[in-house]
């Protein structure tokens, strides 16, 4: 096997896993951006997108194509009562307790999925079903079928998304309620809506990304907590609040982590990414692409 | 005033706290000569081994259950008394502890991570009650502690069992070992290491992984390039073992697979399908090892619907081979049951013969399997030195 | 450096009795050599001594997030440090118990040392972030740097200390245990009305504030995080000899949220609440064991619930019952009026060639001014003309693009505002900036504890300064409840109890009613008669007019006119830039 398609393995690895980190990564830097609050169960919300896909297409009684759509359905509820639950009667307080409080959702969510489906890793089909390896070879390289609907999906949500909120008017009021809610208010936009709408996106999102990692993670009720980090480190490299640090963010992360564990340690594969994260915060805290934010006087 | 105040209501509210939490003081329950006879089951019913917990929990029930229909123990019947181990080191001492307030307790089955054993030996030397672990790190049962009986044959005795296994019948010389970072994990491949060097063979690349890993590409490369014709795996969680599986297949890697148990581990199995056929591992327990294996297994399979593995197994042994020397012993002090365990010789358990030496090891063969077509197949007992 | 002195005597600290303090001592030491009594079983034991030393590291939060408002995710690191600290000492290097304590704590406080001085690049959700990857690292290095930390195997025959008696068995160590606890409860309890809690509350609730008052706020963080660190390490250690076996997973993330848990639940600004919402929260799996598997569902519950229903906590609760029923301790009348430190300098405060530049914006272009001993010098300009910057440059706020001010004859630019405020400066802000809830009386304190003297001494200062805008009667009201009139008069008081040689009044009167501007402007008056020198930027020309003497005008980050007050009023410059600026004002 040659050193080319090694490093070629090694970099789509990254880059799926990358894709991973990004789509959670988006779902944070969504609700960020509109509500200042830092989502700490937004990992959380790919396991129980994983879980909320597995249930339903579970015995094959449903289509999996229609209980992906209904699955989605299902997270875009648990969307608005989390945001019900967890966010606005915190909405007026500083950002510590709602921290705190998705904290606290995380740790239920984790164990509710516990108690729900017990501790045995799901299985859930790959959205291409294919024998055999479940993927195809080229140059040496394996192409999981699965890595590759990741990425694709995740460049076209990205794709959509701006278009989304840069040419309709419901983006339009999401994105000037994420910038400026009283000036949103003074122009009639429906605060309280937009923000309800923002979460819920942002959690059919991170549903969307268990749904897809779901077939090789496996699903387990950890499953979203070192990704829901791993997205963090993602999102603050890449600059809080901002959507293309969140891409290239997730990305060049899942690529570091790709080669730092091929090339230096496996053991310490998880250190590279949040040495790196703790490198950026001390030394350019604002990310690639945030902008520093004096506080006045 | 207001200090004052704050300070009476603290210590109010600590004394209410210990009045509610801590008063309850157990009773003992009657006459002594027909009064059950308990036995402490520390299980994981949360946290990360709730999994493994629940089989252990079932292994339990079903040996109490067949013990008390046959009779009991001299008349007396057992009754298990379940304590959450909450998956954590700190939770299996306070379990221990709380089992210990019951002073009907006779003896206590401890939970299987090693590592949570390791944590529990101080108070078990203190509290000087039989424990019975399948926990297999090789320091537990020698470390001094005259109190801790295992029921699974140790880590060296697997290591030796896969080394000889793949040097010896495979015939594999370029041998790789992947392990994951754990306690398991770690003094396997120390063991394993040694066990190959025993045989002559030092293997060409040692890996480790952290539990949870999602990506083994790194992994993958690393065995390609040692050039390694055979693997021997420590790895802790089954799905790991399910992802690494998939993962060699696709990335077209050819090896001779041998690994402890988590490699025939029904998650394991589920989650890679046909990508672990043709593997081999070694299992404490087969249901087709021996004639008691094979009816724990009936009887498991009627009572619980699915099939045994090797938690499930340890702890039937763990409470057959209690009651045996509860049986033999003259009364039901920890010493007596402990030199009545001692005493046990060739005692045929599920897992195997149960001969305990000085360590209180109790078993010293492991079985040679191998996934053909999900099939769980026997292919050898290799009986390793103790 | 006098907000870091201790000082035994607390005659005069507020609302807090001496033999009250010591009834307290008296309470808490019964209930230390009770417990043991009452429960003997060994399950118990082993309950109290690990719920000690969840307590006592939980203690290290209250001071971290509850006095401080830094939040940390990574606490369970420094509980794990001051184990490893006490196992690898007493076992691998056959230390004493004691010397490997000091050396372990010393260790846990270089830490914390060092993620304090993060906190002066990072913050809010960014430091909560930077303590999750440290303790994620944590948890790797222990895990997998076997030769030293034993790997995940952990490490086993660890000691217990010698203190008069050997406290190997368990009873004895349990005792210590409570002591050890009730020693650091008292501590952090008494902490925070010592100055130097005072100071980290002050920084909480407004750190720009706390700034311009003096206080040194990365200095406070820093000894935050190191005393945060030492008690968070005291538990671990405690942890560690109490059971005698240590291994990484019990110093994990999940152990760090727990601590967080532990201090909300029981409120996060007191001592006694931490303490027993760690011992509760430690208590609760135990009581919820029915439950089974889904008491760490109902854990989750608990910490929502918390956070939304009883956001003080469960102490905050009681504290807000109590704080109905009971009175709080009279503050003695002052002993003298407000005194004022009146500069030796002639020229108080010299700008030259003043510049600051927001990217492209030219907040300030060049000013030059001269404040002189004794005046009250308004600076006056159109919005947006660059008088606030030019306080906030002055003030250290920010440092200028070029340019150089000069505070009492001494080059100042670019010093820090609270190296600026401890020469004596003061100043007040456009939109309030007050500690929101710290009471009146606190408020004044964090100012006038920048200038030091004995305890008595900032207390008397605190007062004269309240009694001097008229405040005496609120002095134990929690600003955020106080009107706004009332509340921009505690700015004003908090400013003048720092003995300042110069006052920045950034419009002090907007949003006041006529009445209210008339009795600040009697009281600025009186405050010049007194010898203060005062910059004054104010829009309502009526009430510049009454207290200025001298005035400089500012349009577009440049000086337009200066002079007297009648002088620059009838520039037909500044006409010009008012009126041509005050129709757009008014079309806002």
């Amino acid at each position: 096997m040659s050193t080319l398609s090694l490093i070629g393995q090694i970099l789509f690895a990254g880059l799926a896993i990358g894709g991973v980190y990004t789509l959670v990564a988006l779902g944070i830097v969504l609700i960020y951006r509109a509500t200042n609050v830092v989502n700490f169960a937004q990992g959380d919300f790919t396991m129980l997108g994983a879980y909320v896909l597995f249930a339903l297409s579970n015995g094959e009684k449903i289509n999996f194509f229609v209980a992906f759509l209904l699955a989605l359905v299902v997270m875009a509820v648990l969307g608005l009562l989390f945001e019900l639950g967890v966010y606005y009667p915190l909405r007026n307080r500083s950002f510590l307790p709602v921290v705190i409080a998705t904290i606290g959702a995380s740790i239920m969510f984790q164990n509710g999925a516990l108690a729900i489906f017990g501790p045995m890793p799901q299985k859930v089909r790959p959205v291409i079903y294919a024998s055999g390896n479940g993927g195809i070879t080229l140059g040496g390289v394996f192409f999981d079928y699965q890595y590759i609907v990741i990425l694709v999906v995740t460049l076209a949500l990205v794709l959509l998304q701006y278009l989304f909120f840069e040419y309709t008017v419901l983006g339009k009021k999401m994105q000037a309620t994420s910038q400026d809610k009283d000036m949103a208010r003074m122009l009639g936009i429906p605060v309280s809506i937009m923000i309800a709408l923002t979460y819920i996106y942002s959690t059919v999102i991170g549903g969307l990304s268990g749904m897809l990692v779901a077939p090789i993670f496996f699903v387990t009720h950890k499953m979203g907590v070192m990704l829901g980090l791993k997205a963090f480190a993602a999102t603050i490299c890449g600059g809080f609040g901002d959507v293309r640090g969140a891409i290239l963010g997730g990305l060049a992360l899942g690529v570091i982590e790709s080669f730092g564990a091929a090339f230096i340690s496996t053991v310490y594969k998880d250190a590279f990414s949040l040495l790196l994260l703790l490198l950026f915060l001390l030394i350019r805290p604002q990310g690639i692409f945030g902008e520093k934010v004096a506080e006045k006087a | 005033m207001n200090k004052r105040l704050a300070l009476l209501v603290a210590a109010v509210m600590v004394l209410t706290l210990f009045i509610t939490g801590c008063g309850k003081t157990s009773k003992s329950s009657g006459d002594k000569a027909t009064a059950p006879i308990k036995i402490g089951h520390i299980v994981h019913m949360t946290g990360s081994a709730v999994e493994a917990g629940g089989e252990e929990k079932n292994g339990a029930i079903l040996a109490v259950e067949e013990i008390n229909a046959a009779g009991g123990i001299n008349g007396r019947k057992l009754i298990l008394v379940q304590e959450d181990g909450q998956s954590s080191n700190v939770g299996v001492v306070q379990a221990f502890h709380k089992l210990l307030e019951d002073k009907d307790i006779a003896v206590i089955i401890g939970p299987s991570p090693s590592t949570q054993i390791a944590a529990m030996l101080p108070t078990i030397n203190d509290a000087k009650i039989p424990v019975a672990t399948g926990g297999t790190n090789y320091g537990l049962t020698h470390s001094g502690c005259q109190w801790l009986f295992r029921f699974r044959p140790h880590d060296g005795m697997s290591a030796q069992a896969m080394a000889s296994f793949m040097v010896n019948d495979l015939k594999q010389k370029k041998v790789a070992i992947v392990h994951s970072t754990d306690a398991f994990g770690n003094g396997g491949r120390d063991l394993a290491v040694a066990a190959l060097k025993k045989l002559g063979v030092t293997p060409v690349l040692d890996l480790g992984y952290n539990n949870d890993e999602k990506d083994f590409t790194a992994v993958i490369n690393a065995l390609k390039k040692s050039g390694a014709t055979g693997m021997i795996t420590y790895m802790t969680f089954s799905p790991d073992v399910g992802i690494l599986a998939k993962q060699i297949k696709q990335q077209g890697l050819k090896i001779n697979w041998i690994g402890s148990a988590s490699v025939t581990a029904t998650p394991a199995r589920q989650l890679a399908g046909e990508a672990l056929y043709g593997t081999y591992a070694v299992a404490d327990y087969h249901p087709d090892a021996n004639d008691k294996a094979k009816k724990f297994a009936d009887a498991y399979k009627a009572k619980f619907g699915k099939d045994p593995d090797f938690y499930s197994s340890w702890t039937y042994d763990a409470v057959y081979v209690f009651a045996e020397a509860m049986k033999k012993a003259p009364d039901l002090k920890p010493e007596s049951i402990r030199q009545a365990l001692l005493n046990i010789r060739g005692f045929q358990g599920a897992e195997g013969i149960y001969n305990f030496d000085q360590n209180g090891d109790g078993l010293d063969q492991y079985n040679v399997v191998q996934n053909v077509n999900d099939v769980i197949k026997l292919v050898k007992t290799i009986k390793a030195q103790r | 450096m006098s907000i870091l002195k201790k000082n035994s005597s607390s005659t005069t600290n507020i609302g807090f009795n001496p033999s009250v303090s010591y009834l307290a001592f008296a309470v808490g030491v019964i209930i230390v050599i009770l417990l043991p009594l009452i429960f003997t079983s060994r399950y118990t034991v082993n309950l109290i001594i690990l719920a000690s030393a969840v307590g006592i590291s939980t203690l290290g939060l209250t001071v971290l997030l509850g006095y401080t408002g830094l939040v940390s995710l990574g606490h369970a690191v420094f509980y794990g440090i001051g184990a490893y600290g006490i196992a690898l000492g007493t076992t691998r290097w056959g230390l004493n118990w004691w010397i490997a304590l000091i050396l372990s704590m010393a260790f846990v406080a270089l830490i914390g040392l060092i993620l304090g001085i993060t906190t002066l690049k990072v913050s809010g959700h960014y430091l909560a972030v930077v303590t999750i990857c440290v303790q994620i690292i944590f948890t790797l290095i222990a895990t997998n740097w076997k030769a030293v930390t034993g790997g995940p195997d952990g490490i086993s025959g660890i000691h217990r200390p010698e203190f008069i008696v050997s406290l190997s068995t368990s009873r004895n160590f349990e005792w210590f245990c409570l002591a050890v606890l009730l020693v650091a409860v008292t501590f952090v309890w008494n902490l925070k009305d010592r100055p130097l809690g005072r100071a980290m509350r002050a920084v909480r609730e407004n750190e720009l504030a706390a700034q311009v008052l003096g206080v040194d706020t990365l200095k406070i963080k820093v000894v935050a995080f190191i005393l945060s660190a030492v008690f968070g390490g005291l538990g671990g250690a405690i942890y560690a000899s109490g059971s005698l076996y240590i291994s990484p997973d019990a110093f994990t993330f999940d152990q760090s949220v727990q601590f967080l848990a532990m201090c909300l639940t029981g409120g996060t600004e007191s001592a006694i609440g931490s303490m027993l919402g760690a011992w509760l929260l430690y208590f609760l799996p135990e009581w919820l064991r029915q439950l089974k598997n889904i008491y760490l569902v109902v854990y989750g519950c608990i910490i929502i619930f918390v956070i939304v229903f009883i956001p003080e906590g469960l102490w905050g609760f009681v504290n807000l019952l109590y704080r109905k029923l009971a009175k709080p301790r009279p503050i003695p009348v002052s002993k003298q009026p407000l005194s004022l430190d009146i500069p030796e300098t002639d020229i108080v405060l010299q700008v030259e060639n003043l510049g600051k530049y927001f990217g492209g914006l030219k907040a300030l272009d060049g000013v030059d001014f001269i404040v002189k001993r004794g005046e009250v010098h308004a600076l006056i300009g159109p919005n947006g003309s660059g008088k606030s910057t030019l306080i906030n440059v002055v003030s250290g706020v920010y440092s200028p693009t070029f340019g150089n001010v000069k505070f009492l004859g001494k080059e100042v630019t670019g010093m820090r505002p609270c190296a600026v405020a401890q020469m004596g400066l003061s100043r007040t802000f456009q939109n309030l900036r007050l500690f929101n809830t710290l009471t009146v009386y606190e408020n004044v304190l964090v100012a006038s504890q920048r200038s030091g003297g004995s305890i008595e001494e900032v207390h008397e200062r605190a007062i004269a300064a309240i009694e001097f805008v008229g405040l005496r009667e609120k002095v134990h009201e929690q600003c955020k409840n106080l009107p706004y009139g009332h509340q921009k008069l505690v700015e004003l008081a908090r400013a003048l109890a720092g003995r300042p040689k110069l006052l920045l009044l950034d419009e002090p009167a907007a949003g006041l009613n006529q009445t209210e501007k008339q009795d600040l402007v009697e009281l600025l008056k009186k405050l010049n008669a007194m010898g203060l020198t005062m910059v004054l930027i104010e829009h309502d020309m009526s009430l510049v007019a009454q207290i200025s003497n001298q005035a400089t005008v500012l349009n577009f980050g440049k000086k337009i006119s200066e002079g007297t007050m009648e002088h620059v009023l009838q520039d037909p410059v500044v006409v010009e830039a008012y009126i041509g600026k005050k129709e757009v004002a008014l079309g806002a």
